[in-house]
């Protein structure tokens, strides 16, 4: 364990206290901490959401933090557990046409930056993951992913909602395993 | 919202918070059990013939094997709704003492050899009330559980579920256990099986979303 997340750890004991200061500080340094942790993850458009959403989470479920323990795993969970979210809802929302803030303009760093959601994608089957890719990641609508697939509209939609549904349970598993 | 703005109202937000304490949880619930079997023993539901009853292996097999699987649940159910952990494991212990109850019983029963057949020792007239009023007497404690659900931070929301379903089921069933007249293990496999089925399947269907996050 770091010496930074025993840091974290003794903030949050502050800030269930009361402490504003070592509040604001807390926050400030996980900001950083969740960027590169969703940085990872999710494609790039995503990232700043599901900081705050995390964010607010850990405000909301602060109680449940034992000052006894680590940080860093209570921290990790928090963060594991809203990725998933942010899967889940991706596969919810799959037979949607896409707003043009979540298309990603530099589709190759979206791809690039996103490197652990890369990897996931390598363990689905090839259809799922080459939907995932192209719609979720690089912005195409569902007629563009079709063509360049060869995959009909429907099917990419169900390879998307699938898909995404997989991962959410192989990180949920991988989470049980560890 | 910029990131820095959300950090500000945060931080405004600030009040002083009573850290999670599962000592003070347990304590609430055992504060309820004792509440409840004393408010349905006060309403002269005891079976008259609980003292004869006290005899028998049965009766034990009852009481004990569904206290186990309460006690279990609940310290499967109150674990996994600290972020860290997970239930999935523990639930499967609860499965396996389940199984082997059953197992018990049906060995219990070999000793037993009754003469009446299988669909008259269902008593499905009264299976049905057991039914009904175990499953009423879940209700106080899928409710506590819930609210404990619903303040904790449960990670995986659909096995705290059916932990919680587990949990307050045994528990139900454990309170009607001295309300009801039969020790016969096929009536007592079947129709407390069923009841504690549906108060899972009532948890897992509605918790899940009730606790969200």
């Amino acid at each position: 364990m770091s010496a930074k997340s025993d840091d974290w750890g003794e903030l949050m004991a502050a800030a269930q206290a009361g402490h504003g200061g070592a509040y604001r500080r807390l926050l400030g340094e996980l900001r950083g901490w969740l960027e590169r942790f969703y940085g990872r993850r999710l494609p790039p458009a995503m990232v700043d959401d599901a900081v705050q959403d995390t964010l607010i989470a850990i405000h909301e479920k602060r109680h449940t933090y034992d000052s006894a323990r680590p940080f860093r795993p209570w921290l990790a969970a928090i963060a594991r557990y809203k990725w998933i979210d942010r899967l889940r809802a991706m596969a919810r929302t799959s037979s949607e046409e896409l707003s043009d803030d979540i298309a990603v303009g530099d589709h190759e760093s979206a791809v690039t930056s996103a490197v652990l959601l890369k990897q996931l994608l390598s363990r689905l089957k090839p259809a799922q993951a080459e939907a995932i890719r192209l719609v979720k990641i690089e912005g195409c609508s569902v007629e563009e992913a079709s063509a360049r697939t060869g995959q009909s509209g429907s099917l990419i939609k169900v390879n998307i909602h699938r898909g995404l549904a997989r991962l959410a349970v192989m990180i949920q598993k991988q989470t049980d395993a560890e | 919202m910029p990131n820095d703005l959300l950090i500000d109202e945060l931080v405004g937000d600030l009040r002083p918070v009573r850290p999670h304490n599962p000592v003070r949880q347990v304590a609430w619930l055992a504060v309820l059990a004792a509440l409840e079997l004393g408010g349905f023993a006060a309403l002269g539901t005891v079976r008259p013939d609980l003292a004869s009853a006290l005899d028998g292996a049965a009766f034990w097999w009852k009481v004990g094997g569904l206290a186990s699987l309460a006690a279990i649940g609940v310290a499967t159910a109150l674990r996994s709704f600290d972020p860290v952990s997970s239930p999935r494991k523990n639930f499967r212990w609860w499965i396996g003492v389940a199984a082997v109850l059953l197992a018990a019983g049906w060995l219990i029963d070999l000793g037993n050899a009754s003469p009446l057949g299988l669909a008259e020792r269902l008593q499905w007239r009264m299976g049905l009330q057991c039914l009904f009023t175990m499953t009423l007497l879940s209700l106080p404690p899928i409710l506590a559980l819930a609210i404990m659900m619903r303040r904790g931070a449960p990670t995986d929301r659909s096995a705290s579920a059916l932990a919680t379903g587990a949990a307050s089921a045994a528990w139900g069933a454990f309170i009607f256990a001295f309300h009801c007249p039969s020790d016969d293990p096929f009536y007592i496999a079947v129709w407390y099986s069923l009841g504690c089925g549906l108060v899972i399947l009532l948890s897992r269907t509605i918790l899940p979303s009730v606790a969200r996050w």
